[in-house]
């Protein structure tokens, strides 16, 4: 069983290549989408109803006031805008109205519940202040006062999203960036559980059964490769991100492994599921990559929490580890929890790991070729 | 010490393999010569424990290994058809790898790997990547690794398919030494006439899932015939001896020719016997003894009416 282990160990040293590019990969894709978030990005806003010009102008000042998050949002005509969202040359933009707005984007990319998030909220505390002034004998000594409050808290104001999970202060770039490494390990981890069937085909794996080596053996071998070179990744990307790019990672650098660990786990099994379902190795790699990227997507890895909240989706979501992975490393790292406060993410993870590998074996074991 | 029988599989209600009966004997070295898809790597797999047959059963020394494969799996070496090593690693690597999973004593393991490169002639090529081998080179390694171990049975399914004749001349001299000089008992699978003729003491020939015909070379051959013609060279020859042996009643015909006389006998006739006593009275000395044959391949055509390589 160690054999086996050792080659699989020796391929990938003889090759080391793969897991460069993908740790480099993750650390890019973080990069880019997250440096982004850093310089200011900006944004078309645009009216089409009929005092459009007044529109634009109160909603320019409100969205542009205070710099933290680094938005900024310019004024342009209709047609521009949407010809540049449409073409690609920018990500969205924003729609105006009297006291909403809407948001006019090509894709679902990253920056885009981010952007969501910072326009809601102007929004919601206009709502909140226009409400507040109506009845008032002095409108304008009123709002003044009530900005001024909301802005330099004796009075904090909590803005909440649907879902009611607190927005403010939330960094969106480590959640990206643990996203996005959790993402390529996914990758690397499919690839690796694929190996089994891989050396199927080529007889490897009969090679292996006339030895002496028991086939529990086999699997053991072949998981805890893939749970290793997995865990190995990911913890190297997380590594690389606190010490060389100095993100925050939060302060319980031991939880974060546990968790990591548990994700590994979990989802070598569901990619033992899945190299049970597909029929062989290459109908594998035309299915995995494809089907993966979806898997954090629908997991809303990549939006602020509670902005996902179709049902289905959710619950699709939660199937994979990824979600739980994610409420747990978002709990440690941002809102410091220790870890009782993440056994549910932990053992739902558990849970997705032995059903998934229990039926995964059961079909590689089936497959024949 | 190794006997099928009955042995049938089906793979979905098709059935490839049918009532397949056959054995090898310690030391031998018996050929399983069919077309691409008569059923010889299934019939292989079962053999060695790797696919369970749908009804039959493989035994070895009596005891069956269906229920307890790990007896045959001890004392057996398998070649695959494919080439079933780690592309990624050296030769050596991959050596060492299949001598530590088939438990070779550690003690013996760096010994053992040499050996088997001296064997199959790339001791100078153990440092370089499987992946930058030719052909021929893969096939030899890929025989190397399932000797490692030494088993006392090698199986090898198309060990020389799609390789330069050199590497399969060294190839066939090499199995032919292990089954000659250590005793290795061999069941070698081909689709070439020629090489099981070369290699194997008995051949069995499988089409559509059936052994259609077996035995030895030459009694293979004489299924083509009811006769059998031998050519039989002598130091010299007289009228009495040729009479003696045109009175053997399974004799049709006695021709004499340059250097002794060919005889036409009934098919399969034991006529050996006689004929060295005949020569013996008359002091002549039998120089040379040949049964005059068409090859195997006219067998195969013969039976199926089809040539092997259809
Ligand atoms: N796992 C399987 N499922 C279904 N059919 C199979 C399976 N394995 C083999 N067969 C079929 O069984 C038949 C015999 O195959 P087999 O590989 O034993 O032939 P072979 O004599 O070794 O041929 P070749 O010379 O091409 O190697 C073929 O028709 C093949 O398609
Ligand atoms: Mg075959």
């Amino acid at each position: 069983m160690i054999s086996v282990f050792l080659a699989q160990l020796a391929k990938e040293r003889r090759n080391p290549l793969l897991i460069i590019v993908f740790i480099a990969a993750s650390i890019g894709v973080t990069l880019i989408f997250t440096g982004g978030t850093q310089s200011p990005e900006s944004i078309s806003i645009f009216s089409e109803e009929d005092h459009a010009q007044a529109i634009e102008e109160k909603w320019e000042r409100l969205l542009n006031e205070g710099d933290e998050n680094n938005l900024h949002f310019v004024t342009t005509t209709p047609e521009e805008a949407k010809e540049d969202v449409q073409q690609g040359r920018s990500d969205l933009a924003v729609r105006l109205f009297e006291n909403d707005y809407q948001l006019i984007k090509s894709s679902n990319i990253p920056t885009v519940p981010y952007v969501d998030q910072h326009v809601r909220k102007v929004f919601e505390k206009e709502a909140f202040i226009s409400t507040a002034v109506e009845q008032s004998e002095d409108p304008e000594g009123l709002r003044a006062e009530i900005t001024t409050k909301l802005d330099d808290p004796p009075m904090e104001m909590e803005v909440a999203s649907l879902a009611g999970d607190e927005l403010s202060n939330y960094d969106m770039g480590t959640q990206l960036m643990f996203a996005f490494t959790l993402l390529i390990a996914m990758f690397i981890i499919g690839f690796r559980v694929n190996n089994i069937m891989k050396d199927k085909v080529y007889g490897l794996w009969d090679r292996m059964i006339l030895s002496p080596v028991s086939k529990t053996g086999m699997y053991t071998a072949y998981i805890t490769y893939a749970c290793f070179i997995g865990f190995v990744q990911t913890m190297s990307a997380i590594l690389i991100f606190k010490y060389v790019l100095n993100y925050d990672v939060g302060e319980r650098l031991g939880l974060l492994i546990v968790i990591i660990a548990f994700f590994t786990f979990s989802m070598v099994s569901i990619a033992t599921l899945f190299t049970g379902i597909v029929k062989n190795p290459e109908q594998f790699y035309a299915i995995y990559p494809s089907v993966i990227p979806i898997i954090p997507l629908i997991s809303g890895a990549y939006m602020m929490p509670g902005t996902l909240n179709n049902p289905v989706l959710t619950f699709i979501g939660d199937l994979f580890p990824v979600s739980h992975a994610m409420d747990a490393i978002i709990n440690v790292v941002i809102y410091d929890a220790n870890w009782q406060e993440i056994i549910q993410p932990l053992v739902l993870m558990t849970l997705i790991g032995v059903v998934a590998m229990g039926i995964g074996v059961n079909l590689v074991e089936r497959r024949t070729y | 010490m190794i006997e099928t029988i009955q042995l049938s599989k089906a793979f979905k209600e098709r059935t490839v393999v049918e009532d397949v009966d056959l054995y090898l004997d310690k030391g031998e070295s018996v050929g399983l010569l069919g077309p691409n898809g008569a059923g010889k790597s299934t019939t292989i797999s079962m053999i060695s424990s790797l696919l369970k047959p749908t009804s039959g059963d493989v035994k070895l020394d009596g005891k069956s290994v269906i229920s307890d494969p790990g007896n045959i799996r001890k004392v057996l070496g398998v070649v695959p058809q494919e080439i079933a090593l780690y592309q990624e690693l050296t030769a050596y690597e991959n050596l060492k790898f299949f001598g530590r999973i088939y438990r070779v004593p550690k003690g013996q393991l760096e010994s053992r790997i040499q050996e088997t490169l001296e064997l199959v002639g790339l001791k100078d090529r153990q440092k370089d990547i499987i992946k930058t081998f030719s052909g021929g080179m893969k096939r030899r390694i890929n025989i190397a690794s399932a000797l490692l171990h030494n088993p006392k049975i090698l199986i090898l399914d198309e060990p020389t398919v799609g390789i330069d004749p050199q590497s399969r001349n060294y190839i066939l001299d090499m199995i032919r030494q292990l089954n000659e000089s250590n005793g290795t008992t061999v069941l070698y699978t081909s689709h070439y006439m020629e090489e099981v003729e070369q290699l194997c003491n008995r051949v069995y020939i499988m089409d559509h899932g059936k052994v259609i015909a077996s035995g030895s070379h030459s009694e293979l051959l004489s299924i083509l015939s009811n006769e059998d013609t031998m050519k039989v060279q002598l130091n010299q020859m007289n009228e009495d001896f040729i009479k003696a042996i045109q009175d053997i009643d399974v004799v049709r015909q006695v021709e004499e020719t340059g250097d002794g006389i060919k005889i036409i006998a009934k098919k399969s006739a034991n006529i050996i016997s006689s004929l060295v006593k005949f020569a013996d009275q008359q002091n002549i000395q039998i120089l040379n003894f040949q049964m005059e044959n068409p090859s195997l391949e006219d067998v195969f055509l013969h039976l199926t009416g089809r040539t092997l390589r259809d």
